[in-house]
């Protein structure tokens, strides 16, 4: 499980924020002395940290420029301070993301995965059961059949992968396509589904997608 | 400075003068003085008479026409001490001094005025930030217990985080500081944030999202355009029409030295006779009065951004057929050449 540490100064967003993330089937963790959160972060080695601007002691802008020093773990900056000027800085001090309050919290977990996917390097081709599947090229194969997916199901597919036996959200979908530039509307994403669904038949997957009655879907 | 009204002005002397001159004349006949020396006496009289007044005059003359046309034609008159020279007479020297006086107290006057703004508007800033954090608190609580939590707290949520924009991004736009960065920003990343933003409202009007030709870069402050972005969709949004098959189209056309970003709707439209005035402060037309409350702000503060980061921002409109705002992005060549 990943590790991930809250630095945040607000006793109820933070315990919210790590509701959310072990949801999300993280380990949150949180720090509670800030007058040393340099060595804190170091002796609890995150795999990524929640980091606030506006933390006592030391500005999160100045903490991750001295944790940058030392340590590559991926940092994104969580702030209210929604500034170009703000952004820039983060950025140029080697942070990985920045999210203005109030966010989505779907988007923030959805940036969450993308870091770490990035950092999982050959993460354009997974294997589900006995299909490989490309994510880059949007194909499924097995032995040697070959199906070609749209890019919308492309995108539906790989992120029921990614939260394989978790169920998913038609909100959660909703959010990854928008968030892919694909503004498409209830009915399109239920007529995708679909479409996946007998495109998975054809190569002998019947029913490894399971609609959950008002809940979502989870891929088995 | 004009002779007539200043020979007006000088009557008294020239009266007293006359008196006097009556009365040595007087004197001078009463001892029976030739005539010929009456006569050098007055020459040389009147003589004094004329220089006095027209060295007085000449002197004067320059100083005072300096001041006068230097104040009509500065654009911030009180700085007019700046250009004129320092008079000789003593009169000018006591108008001057009294006059940086003036300029002075009225130069504390108004630094007080704008610490007094700065200070507020920090507290705006520093108060928003802080607002924020309960509105994030309570989103995540939202999905967090999502069970016990209606969508519609979070349509409520959004209002107010919206509302709250709209007051930071008044006090950052009216303000002359500046506190925007541009650089090079590409339009399909702020479009998406501006339309995930407002997923939930589209997704529940039935409003069909285009989007066309917006792998474009363009110079700006992205937070900036993203509010801007947000008031016109925004609107888009409050005043599409009530059947099927609304759209938003947002569409980017590359036109040489400038970049045109459209966002067009098939809404209710704007009356012709409000078009002019939608981007007036607090100017709220025919549909912001019968079919939403409108504070008539969004627009206007969309507008003054615009002009601060130097785009062009246009509407155009047919009731009950469309609405089209653009953007117009002109190309720094400049910075490209800079950035090459």
């Amino acid at each position: 499980m990943k590790k991930i540490l809250v630095i945040e100064d607000d006793d109820s967003i933070r315990d919210e924020l790590v509701e959310l993330l072990e949801n999300a089937n993280y380990k949150a963790l949180t720090l509670n002395d800030f007058k040393h959160s340099l060595d804190e972060i170091l002796k609890i080695s995150p795999d990524l940290i929640l980091l606030d601007i506006n933390i006592p002691y030391m500005n999160g802008e100045m903490l991750l420029k001295e944790l940058r020093e030392i340590s590559s773990i991926p940092v994104i900056m969580v702030t209210s301070r929604n500034t170009e000027v703000d952004e820039v800085l983060s950025i140029s001090y080697g942070a990985d993301d920045y999210i203005t309050k109030p966010y989505n919290p779907t988007i923030l977990l959805l940036r969450i995965n993308n870091i770490f996917k990035r950092l999982e390097h050959n993460s354009d081709v997974v294997t589900y059961k006995d299909l490989t599947v490309n994510i880059k090229k949007s194909i499924i194969l097995k032995d040697d059949k070959e199906i070609l997916l749209t890019k919308n199901e492309m995108i539906i597919f790989s992120y029921l992968l990614a939260n394989k036996n978790r169920i998913v959200t038609r909100d959660e979908l909703m959010t990854d396509l928008w968030n892919n530039s694909e503004y498409i509307n209830d009915n399109a994403l239920t007529v995708n589904i679909s479409r996946l669904r007998s495109k998975l038949k054809e190569i002998g997957y019947e029913d490894i997608i399971e609609t959950r009655k008002g809940v979502g879907y989870i891929l088995l | 400075m004009k002779l007539e009204e200043y020979l007006k002005d000088k009557l008294y002397i020239i009266i007293l003068f006359f008196i006097s001159y009556l009365l040595i004349l007087l004197m001078l006949l009463a001892f029976s003085v030739d005539v010929s020396l009456i006569i050098a006496i007055s020459i040389v009289i009147f003589c004094l008479l004329i220089s006095i007044i027209m060295v007085d005059y000449l002197r004067k003359r320059e100083f005072y026409n300096n001041l006068v046309s230097n104040t009509k034609n500065l654009d911030q008159s009180y700085l007019v001490l700046e250009t004129i020279t320092k008079p000789s007479f003593y009169e000018g020297v006591l108008l001057c001094s009294v006059l940086y006086d003036i300029d002075k107290s009225m130069c504390e006057n108004v630094n007080k005025y704008r610490e007094q703004m700065n200070n507020f508007k920090e507290y705006i800033e520093m108060w928003i930030h802080e607002v924020k954090i309960p509105l994030a608190t309570l989103t995540l609580m939202s999905h967090n217990n999502k069970d016990n939590f209606d969508e519609k707290i979070l349509t409520q949520i959004k209002r107010i985080d919206d509302y709250v924009e709209q007051v930071l991004y008044y006090v950052r736009g009216e303000n002359a500081s500046v506190d925007y960065l541009i650089k090079e920003v590409d339009l399909n990343k702020i479009i998406g944030e501006v339309l995930l933003r407002n997923k939930d409202i589209i997704l529940r009007s039935n409003i069909e999202i285009i989007v066309e030709n917006l792998d474009v870069k363009v110079l700006t402050d992205s937070k900036w355009l993203e509010f801007i972005l947000n008031q016109i969709i925004s609107n888009s949004i409050k005043y599409k029409k009530d059947r099927k098959g609304a759209y938003i189209k947002i569409f980017a056309k590359d036109d040489g030295d400038k970049i045109l970003l459209t966002i067009e709707d098939n809404g209710i439209g704007i009356n012709e006779a409000d078009l002019p005035r939608v981007f007036d402060k607090s100017f709220t037309g025919y549909n912001g009065r019968v079919r939403n409350k409108s504070t008539g702000m969004g627009l206007f503060i969309a507008k003054s951004l615009s002009l601060k980061l130097g785009h062009k921002i246009s509407i155009d409109s047919k009731v009950n057929k469309y609405t089209r705002v653009t953007i117009i992005f002109s190309k720094d060549n400049y910075y490209s050449v800079i950035k090459d």
